[in-house]
């Protein structure tokens, strides 16, 4: 499978969010008001103006306490769940050089909610007109040879990008060395989607989406027979 | 005509319905212009150093190269020793230092008792802060301490400086503030 992917080393995050600001300023997304929850995971959830959020969780894992952070945003799904529910290529659309999956302003004409819902990762926002947005890959940079935002400022390492073989072949290489330290190291679906992430605890102590569940990849039947009945569409429309 | 990047997004996603409509319906793949270019192209590059912290971290300076000339993007210089491109939350920030609407960029005066900051010129705000610095130097200056030792000091103005200067404004600003003959000279030392 060609196009661009990620790798995400959880372990070696330490949650400096360098991401998350390097993320608002090259979108030129606005702060948000926040309120102290006792967490420094702010804000609190990913939205319309925040395609990318460290999430904090303090977790007692055989008596001892672990703070994980999980660098949360769009997988990029190898086949999009949210790509076949808006079925309408204007809207939703994956970049054929990189495999970026792409919002455009068109996503106001589609069913946000549907969208939304399935979305294996609960990722996608819709602002106040309807409009869905979501991490794209900084797909201007990823198209001119350059880093996305996130990944260019990580100064740890945690976060990286090139070509998928690439990617996969340091998730591997890096899942190995970490097993032998921390047995439970595991890849998060690496081969349905172009974030991988690296952990070495249960996925869901990260984050309740962290990792698709297998029945989530399945689409429902009204997609199913729009896609089925697509063709035929797109052909009476150009008429 | 200027186009923000969310309007370039609405024309292109106009241009590619247009596409989509006129092709056969067998067209599974239309034509996309891509909406979001890469910003820094037509921009001149600056280095500079993060004003943060002690690790000072270099990042670069995208200037527009046309129009108003105003900073576009700052972002990690990966030719730089210490952060190889990398930079932290408050790093990534640094456009904001530049590009924001809350920004002050005059001198605000809040009077003695007052609620309400005002606006003021730069040459009200210095006149006034000589004015005073001169008044209470003189009024408190201590040539000889008790023992009859030379000193030539104030003790009723102190100095708590930024963060954000380097060392040769330090350097600067103390030899202002001894000239004075200020004692209390403090600074939250970082670059």
């Amino acid at each position: 499978m060609p196009g661009k992917s990620f790798f995400v080393d959880t372990t070696l995050c330490m949650a400096c969010r360098g991401c998350q600001v390097a993320c608002k300023q090259w979108n030129g997304l606005p702060a948000e008001k926040t309120v102290n929850r006792g967490s420094y995971q702010n804000p609190a959830d990913l939205s319309f103006v925040t395609y990318k959020l460290v999430r904090f969780n303090e977790v007692v894992v055989g008596g001892k306490l672990k703070w994980l952070f999980f660098p949360d945003q769009c997988r990029h799904c190898l086949e999009p769940p949210c790509e076949m529910t808006a079925d309408d290529t204007d809207a939703i659309y994956r970049d054929k050089a990189t495999g970026a999956v792409i919002y455009t302003e068109k996503t106001k004409s589609v069913d946000a909610q549907a969208v939304i819902d399935s979305c294996p990762y609960n990722v996608p926002r819709a602002g106040k007109d309807g409009t869905l947005a979501k991490c794209n890959m900084c797909i201007g940079r990823a198209k001119s040879g350059q880093l996305p935002a996130c990944v260019k400022t990580c100064p740890t390492g945690a976060m990286n990008f090139g070509d998928r073989k690439e990617m996969l072949a340091m998730a591997k290489q890096r899942l190995g060395k970490v097993k032998k330290r921390n047995p439970k190291a595991t890849l998060l679906n690496p081969n349905d989607i172009r974030v991988i992430y690296l952990v070495v605890e249960e996925p869901n102590l990260y984050y309740k989406f962290a990792v698709a569940s297998n029945s989530s990849f399945d689409i429902t039947r009204a997609v199913a027979l729009r896609r089925l009945v697509r063709p035929v569409t797109r052909l009476t429309a150009s008429l | 005509m200027k186009v923000t990047r969310r309007e370039f997004m609405q024309i292109t996603g106009a241009t590619a319905t247009g596409l989509a409509v006129s092709g056969l319906g067998f067209d599974l793949s239309p034509v996309k212009a891509h909406a979001q270019l890469f910003k820094p192209k037509y921009a001149k590059e600056t280095t500079t150093i993060c004003c943060y912290c002690a690790v000072g971290c270099g990042a670069i300076v995208h200037t527009s190269l046309k129009g108003d000339r105003r900073v576009i993007n700052i972002e990690g210089d990966p030719d730089h020793v210490i952060n190889r491109g990398s930079l932290c939350s408050k790093g990534a920030a640094l456009f904001q230092l530049g590009e924001n609407e809350r920004r002050l960029t005059e001198p605000m005066y809040r009077a003695p008792n007052s609620k309400q900051w005002k606006r003021v010129s730069w040459d009200w705000a210095l006149t006034k802060i000589a004015d005073r610095i001169k008044k209470t130097r003189d009024a408190t200056f201590t040539g000889k301490n008790a023992k009859g030792q030379l000193v030539n000091r104030t003790t009723a103005i102190a100095s708590v400086g930024s963060a954000a200067m380097d060392n040769e404004e330090c350097w600067i600003y103390q030899a202002l503030m001894r000239a004075l003959g200020l004692a209390y000279i403090e600074h939250q030392a970082r670059i």
